[in-house]
Formats: structure tokens, C-alpha cells, sequence
């Protein structure tokens, strides 16, 4: 078991991924395409091997899984547009510095209209309801720089839908009166941080209420879970850190024996990290376990930004430094 | 009324006015895909189908192929309910047999959420088409959630499902009890709980005017909760999901902690540290001590008896507490 972060095979497997097209799993994953070269890419970022996919095919990949109709992305080419997949092909093209590759303003369109009366969006036209989709639009708006003025969206509504969402134990579910989940808190924690209105939104005992619930979800293995007496699982290592980073309560971890667990998943013979010690590795828990390390500190790996889950060097560039007042 | 899928459409005559469409990815290397043969076929068909905005019988064979093939893929799942919606609109299927596709593909396929929305799809359909009939859909929807349930109980997808449907048909009756049994299985089930909460709140203030009778006391459903909560206790101490559903309950009810003071030193005695049986009770314990200056001392007590013996991997946070509690005095 390796107690060291193996940066040089992590970034042979992201790099391989793309060359495994003659497996049909590779085939059977084109539904989430897009989030995958995200996932990789910031990967590659956080391992401080920014430039090792190569960047024009990557824009062209983005580009051919934008709907010019709409405004929206797919996973892959000719799948229909999605706010999952809108948001990975932006923050993509923001971490390469490459938004104008696309129209910004279409994208902000196909957002806008997706914002149902009670403040919550849909994750597509068919109308799918989940606080996740509440951070993609916001997430989305706010990579673009538009945020404050995008046409027909209310920021106030989301806002005012991802608050309903909170419960008695402290988390926040898929939807109102919805289980407490890890992901979701992450979502709705990140919609308040992007918005701007986390602070006066919780009271300080609601904030300890939630880092309550966010820190006991540490196993005594170290690892984390994401609901009461399920299995801890790597991916947890960013939505409940992020979360915990989210509201400065990060240091109620157990650090050490976190990064122990992390490190403890990771495939030493291929590289990536498995959701568990000894399963198969996969870009998804890469991505998760990498930003679970930075957000630890873990030396040599770039900082993570625990609202956006992109470099933080590249969501100062287009986010934070321009607002006026930081607001993480 | 899925025709079972052909041994290749090339060859088959129900579909030999169509010209395949292959995958498209432009020429960028990043996403060239080699399928196998079987799936490359099939979606080459119904890429051609849906070129020509089709809805027809046999996008329901064709879907349901790619769909046994790969369930995940949310396109497919859109055309097929856009094609069924129509179909069912021009009397040409019973949306009844949906569901039991759905069964099938739900019960294999768990983590599975494109399922469940589909499903809210075909139900708000079936619903709209026959209200008089909406008492006997619930029914068996509930039915087929238990053979879900069956399988795993803490299934996200399914829940959120029921949470749709109670709140969608008003079908409040009965969820208490079947809560009741899934945590008489197993008290552990942190989503039972969240759904005995959604269930006796949710049910209680949004959905039933005092005009319908039966409405309980506020008071005595709280009471009843609570002795709910205190069996459960007794069977496991160390469960995180009943102390939090406790604490969610007296604050809904505005009841202070400390009205459950004695029964936390039960599972708590902080002067016999031997016979301690929850960190949870220890945790609550701290909390009621905190909120009297007097009894800071035992607070105190409480924190770093969790810190140093009942939840060591959250010592900082015990400790984070004290250092609260030492900053007021």
C-alpha cells in the first residue's frame, strides 16, 4: 500500500483514458463524455501537469458538443443538451482559458430558461428537479461572468429553493424534505457561496449543526461516507471537505488518517484511485480523491477551489478577482 | 409492446426504408468511439429515426434495445418519452405496459436514475389519462417501491421517487406504518427516518386541513415520536439517524433539550464513564450543559470524554467545542 501520492502514473492513466475508444466501456461512458475530460483535466491541473491533454483537440471536443440551437452542451456529440454537461464543457474551457471559443451569451440563454417558477432549475427540457442542478446554473452563470445579469434568472429564487432544501439534521437533500446527502450539501453550499449570500443565510448555529453532520461522516478508517451508516467511499473526501472547506470548519477532520485512506485507494501498478481500497480505479474518483488531498494541503498538488472544483488559480482569474468583495 | 429487437436491422424489412446514420464526432481524436457492432447498429438506426422526427412503434423497439444495452443514456430515454407521450395521445399504447418495462430495468439497474424520472413521466401521464383510477396506480407503484426496497433500502433514487408521489397524489395514508416496519427491519436506516419525519411534519402541515378530521394534536404526535425514538434507542444506542431525528424533532416542536435530559443519562452517565453506551447521548448531553453557565463543568466533561474515548476521529472538532465553551466563561 503506497503512503505516497504516485503523480507521475496518475497522469499516464488520465493521459490513456482517451486511448481506450476500442473498448466498449469506453463507448457505454459517452453519456457523461464531457464530464470525464473535465474530471481529467482538472486532475491533470491539480497534479501540476497542466498541459498534458492536448488543448486544441480538447477545445474541438467541447465545441462538438455544443448545441448551437440552444445554447446548451451534451455529454458527446449528438446527445441532447444538459445542464450537467453545460457546466462541465464551461468550467473546461475556463480552466484553459478559453471561453471564447463558444457564445457566452447563448450559453446564459439556454441556463435562463430552465429556472422554474419556484427558484429551482431543471437539469434539461424535460424537466428533472435537483439542487444539483441549482449549483450547475449558478456555477455556470458565474464562470461566464454573468451571474448578476443574466436575462429572466433569478438568483434570489435559487437561492430561496436551496435553503428549502435544508433539513432538521443540519444537511441538505436533493429536494425539500429530501435525505441529507453529501453531495448535495456541497451543491447547495456551493450555490450559496456563489451567490454571495452564504453568510447571513445560516446562523452560526446552523453552520455548526451542518460541520457536525459533515464531520461525523469520518469512519474510523479515516474514510468518508456520505449519508448516516453507508460505506465511506473516495468521492466523499471532496463532496464533504469541500463542503467543510466551504465553511471553515475543514480542521474538524481527522487529517492524517483522510489522507492515509486516500492515499491507500490508488492503483500503484496503473494510477488513479478507486472509490476503495483494492476496487478499480476510474477518472471520477481521480478527480475527487486528488481534490480531497489539495484541499488537505497535500504537499505538491496544486490548490483546489472547494466552491468551483477547478484550479483556484484559474477561478481567481475569472471569478473572485473581480468581484469586489471575496466572498471565499 | 416492445417488438423484441431484430438480429440486425440491416436485414430486417420493418426497417429497410431507413438509411443508418453513423456517429458523427467530427474529426477530432478525443472522441472517435469504436462501439461494438451490435449497439453501433442499433444507434445508427435510431440516430436515422430520429433525423426524421419519427414517433412510431418502433422507436420503442429500438430504444428499448439500446436501452438494455445501456441504460444511462439520457437521450434515449427523452426520444422514448416524447414517442410514448404521442403514441398514448393517438390510442396506439397502453402507457400501463411502460411501467412494467420500468419494473424490469429498475430492478436490475439500482443506481440507476434515468428510470425514475422517466417514470414520473409515464405516471403523471397515466394519472392525467384516467384520474378515477389514480388510487389503485398509487397502490401498485407503492407495491413495486417495496420489492425496490427489498433489495436496498436506502435506494436515493427511490425514495425521492415516493417522496414525488405522496406529495404529488396526497397519498399520505399509510406511510407512517410503512416506515414503521422498514425501521422495525432496520433502526439504522437513515432514510426511514428522514421519511418518518417528512411523513408526520410534511404530512401534518402541508397536506391535511384541519376540515379532514383525524388531524392529532400537535403535542401528542411529539409525544409520540419521542416514545418512538426511546425504543429505538434501547435497541441501538449508538445510532446516529434516531438521536439526530430527536433533535429534529424538538426543535419542530420547540421543545428544549433538556426535556430528554434523563434519558440521556441512561446511555450517559457521566459519573460512571464505564457504562457509557453513546457517544450520541454524550454529544446531546453536552449540548443541554452548555446551555446553562452553571453546568458548563459537565458539558466540559461530556466533550472531553468524547474526544479522548468515545470519538477520537473527531477529537478536533470535541475539542473546537470546549475551546467555545472556555471563550464564554
Amino acid at each position: 500500500m503506497s503512503s505516497t501520492l504516485l503523480t507521475s502514473k496518475h497522469v499516464t492513466y488520465i493521459q490513456s483514458l482517451d486511448i481506450k475508444r476500442d473498448r466498449l466501456d469506453y463507448h457505454l461512458t459517452s453519456h457523461l463524455r464531457l464530464s470525464g475530460i473535465y474530471w481529467g483535466l482538472t486532475s491533470l491541473h491539480l497534479l501540476n501537469h497542466p498541459t498534458a491533454l492536448p488543448r486544441s483537440e480538447t477545445i474541438a471536443f467541447v465545441k462538438s458538443c455544443y448545441h448551437p440551437s440552444s445554447g446548451g452542451l451534451g455529454a458527446s456529440p449528438g446527445h441532447d443538451p444538459h445542464l450537467l454537461y453545460t457546466l462541465s464543457g464551461i468550467q473546461i474551457l475556463a480552466t484553459i482559458d478559453a471561453l471564447d471559443e463558444i457564445d457566452g451569451g447563448k450559453v446564459v440563454e439556454y441556463v435562463s430558461k430552465l429556472q422554474n417558477p419556484d427558484g429551482s432549475f431543471s437539469g434539461d427540457e424535460w424537466g428533472e428537479v435537483d439542487s444539483r442542478f441549482v449549483y450547475c446554473a449558478l456555477s455556470t452563470l458565474s464562470l461566464l461572468g454573468r451571474l448578476g445579469d443574466a436575462p429572466g434568472v433569478s438568483v434570489e429564487g435559487a437561492v430561496g429553493f436551496v435553503l428549502r432544501c435544508l433539513n432538521a439534521d443540519g444537511g441538505f437533500g436533493m429536494a425539500p424534505a429530501a435525505e441529507s446527502h453529501a453531495g448535495q450539501i456541497f451543491t447547495c453550499v456551493g450555490t450559496l457561496k456563489i451567490a454571495g449570500v452564504f453568510e447571513k443565510s445560516l446562523s452560526e448555529d446552523q453552520v455548526n449543526l451542518l460541520g457536525d453532520w459533515l464531520c461525523e461522516r469520518q469512519l474510523p478508517n479515516g474514510g468518508l461516507n456520505g449519508r448516516p451508516e453507508k460505506l465511506e467511499d473516495v468521492c466523499y473526501s471532496w463532496w464533504v471537505l469541500s463542503s467543510m472547506a466551504m465553511i471553515g470548519r475543514l480542521h474538524w477532520i481527522d487529517r492524517e488518517k483522510l489522507v492515509e485512506f486516500i492515499l491507500s485507494c490508488q492503483d500503484e501498478e496503473n494510477g488513479g484511485i478507486a472509490d476503495r481500497k483494492g476496487d478499480v480505479a476510474d477518472v471520477f474518483h481521480t478527480v475527487f480523491g486528488l481534490a480531497g488531498l489539495s484541499l488537505l494541503g497535500y504537499e505538491g498538488l496544486s490548490e483546489v477551489d472547494p466552491v468551483y472544483c477547478m484550479p483556484r488559480e484559474v477561478t481567481n482569474r475569472i471569478v473572485w478577482n473581480r468581484r469586489k468583495t471575496p466572498t471565499s | 409492446m416492445n417488438q423484441p429487437p431484430p438480429d440486425s436491422y440491416a436485414s430486417d424489412p420493418t426497417w429497410a426504408d431507413l438509411l443508418p446514420l453513423p456517429q458523427d464526432d467530427g474529426q477530432h481524436p478525443l472522441a472517435q468511439i469504436a462501439y461494438t457492432e451490435e449497439y453501433t447498429e442499433a444507434m445508427s438506426y435510431l440516430r436515422a429515426i430520429m433525423a426524421k422526427n419519427e414517433h412510431s412503434p418502433r422507436v420503442l423497439q429500438v430504444t428499448a434495445h439500446i436501452i438494455e444495452m445501456n441504460p444511462a443514456h439520457y437521450t434515449i430515454w427523452l426520444y422514448r418519452a416524447k414517442t410514448l407521450l404521442a403514441l398514448s395521445a393517438a390510442g396506439e399504447v397502453q402507457l400501463g405496459c411502460e411501467l412494467e418495462f420500468l419494473n424490469d430495468l429498475a430492478l436490475r439497474h439500482q443506481k440507476n436514475y434515468q428510470i425514475w424520472n422517466h417514470r414520473q413521466t409515464v405516471v403523471e401521464a397515466i394519472a392525467a389519462a384516467a384520474p378515477a383510477e389514480q388510487e389503485q396506480l398509487v397502490r401498485e407503484e407503492k407495491g413495486f417501491m417495496n420489492s425496490m426496497f427489498e433489495r436496498d433500502e436506502k435506494n436515493y433514487h427511490v425514495w425521492s421517487y415516493r417522496q414525488w408521489l405522496v406529495r404529488r397524489f396526497k397519498a399520505w395514508d399509510g406511510e407512517l406504518s410503512f416506515v414503521a416496519a422498514l425501521l422495525e427491519r432496520d433502526v439504522r436506516n437513515n432514510s426511514a427516518w428522514n421519511h418518518r419525519f417528512f411523513v408526520v411534519f410534511g404530512g401534518m402541515d402541508a397536506q391535511r386541513g384541519p376540515e379532514e378530521g383525524e388531524r392529532e394534536e400537535e403535542g401528542e404526535v411529539v409525544e409520540r415520536e419521542v416514545r418512538f425514538i426511546e425504543d429505538a434507542v434501547f435497541i441501538a444506542p449508538q445510532n446516529a439517524s434516531s438521536w439526530n431525528y430527536l433533535r429534529g424533532v424538538l426543535k419542530k416542536a420547540h421543545r428544549p433539550l433538556s426535556s430528554v435530559e434523563s434519558m440521556c443519562l441512561v446511555y450517559a452517565p457521566l459519573d460512571e464513564p464505564d457504562k457509557i453506551t453513546s457517544s450520541h447521548a454524550l454529544d446531546l448531553l453536552a449540548d443541554i450543559y452548555t446551555e446553562k453557565t452553571e453546568e458548563h463543568g459537565k458539558a466540559v466533561k461530556a466533550l472531553e470524554l468524547l474526544a479522548a474515548k468515545f470519538d477520537p476521529i473527531r477529537a478536533n472538532y470535541w475539542n473546537y467545542r470546549v475551546g467555545l465553551i472556555k471563550a464564554a466563561a
